[in-house]
């Protein structure tokens, strides 16, 4: 076929387009977030002592971090969607931040967990249930990140559905803060890690899935 | 591409005529000739239906030139994975500027290879040596020429993923 041809069939009947918006992609994403959010607390699976831990050290840094980690890879997963924007830069941001939010965690006083052995406080049987949890709790962003994938126009997809992961994976970390047990900053910096690096290579290996830009 | 964007046909007609000879140098300075058309369309297509992520507020230039790089990096791949053929006899070279620039570029890309592979490319990819000939040529037995060929258009290819400015 001609390119003359070609260009004739695209555009005869062309139908008006709705523009893509970062405001408006953030915007639902945010919605869907708050949904989740309002939906999950609302079970009553909250750890009981949710109002005396909420101004420890330990759950400011937990939820702040988590929630700071998500908020920064959500953005970069929208901005990476269009054809100018790139996650490249974005991946390496998140990826220090993480390591900054990981360092922190040697900062904090783990309590109770002072003293104990390294492998009681990683506790692995209670630390493999956290991440099945996380990523379980990641799985409606995954959905909202692949649909915002489709709609957009990625030009480097993988970066993108890797950073898109690791956004869902961070939410699904925060949500799940709301009702894990421990305690222990070693505990949530190891098995939190895990469920997120299991979001990010799952996003990783699905999202790309079907795309053609 | 706004008025496009609202469903104007005669402005995205337009739009789309004048992209094409600037997508037929980018190619041609960046891919051999028999695979020049099969990208300009693939981008024509690309443009077409990833139409409505353009931001009018921002130049279309780099909107367009994101998108073709993208399609020259999948065009790569596609060779890359495409069993060899002997180059046709007549082989056209319509613009000689680009066939300088494209050697250019070709040049500073074949340089980051290892000497095998730059060869093994050279001699099959480039002057149309047969796997037996190059073999011959250059001493490797003919699986290590394709292997070499197979890596080192593969990392040709996460040259130019990594670089921006290669494009």
């Amino acid at each position: 076929m001609s390119h003359d041809s070609l260009i004739d069939q695209l555009a005869t009947g062309l139908p008006p387009v709705r523009r893509w918006s970062m405001a408006r992609e953030t915007g639902l994403l945010l919605g869907m977030a708050g949904a989740e959010l309002a939906i999950f607390l609302s079970l009553g699976v909250m750890r009981p002592d949710m109002g005396h831990m909420i101004a420890t050290p330990y759950m400011l840094w937990k939820l702040g971090s988590l929630a700071l980690l998500a908020t920064v890879a959500s953005i970069i997963a929208v901005r990476s969607l269009s054809p100018l924007g790139s996650a490249r830069r974005g991946l390496a941001l998140a990826g220090g931040l993480a390591a900054v939010v990981l360092a922190t965690a040697l900062m904090i006083d783990p309590g109770a967990a002072g003293g104990l052995p390294i492998g009681h406080r990683l506790s692995p049987l209670h630390g493999m249930g956290c991440a099945v949890a996380i990523i379980a709790l990641s799985l409606p962003m995954v959905g909202a990140m692949a649909w915002l994938m489709r709609r957009g126009a990625p030009v480097d997809t993988r970066r993108s559905a890797i950073i898109s992961g690791l956004a869902a994976g961070c939410w699904g970390a925060f949500l799940f803060s709301f009702c894990c047990p421990s305690d222990d900053p070693l505990y949530v910096a190891l098995w939190y890690m895990i469920g997120c690096a299991i979001v990010a290579a799952m996003a990783r290996w699905l999202l790309p899935k079907g795309y053609r830009l | 591409m706004a008025a496009a964007q609202d469903g104007n046909g005669g402005a995205y007609r337009r739009l789309l005529g004048d992209v094409t000879p600037w997508l037929d140098r980018y190619f041609t300075r960046r891919l051999p000739m028999a695979d020049v058309d099969d990208a300009v369309q693939e981008t024509l297509l690309a443009i077409h239906r990833r139409r409505h992520s353009f931001d009018p507020s921002q130049p279309f230039g780099p909107w367009l030139a994101a998108i073709a790089r993208r399609k020259w990096i999948d065009q790569l791949r596609l060779i890359e994975r495409r069993p060899d053929q002997p180059l046709p006899e007549n082989v056209s070279v319509a613009d000689h500027e680009g066939g300088v620039t494209a050697m250019s570029v070709l040049t500073s890309l074949l340089r980051e290879l290892r000497p095998a592979q730059s060869l093994a490319i050279e001699l099959v990819k480039l002057r149309g040596f047969s796997i037996a000939e190059a073999s011959r040529e250059t001493g490797q037995s003919p699986s290590a020429v394709k292997v070499n060929i197979h890596r080192g258009l593969a990392r040709i290819t996460a040259l130019i993923e990594k670089n921006d400015h290669v494009a």
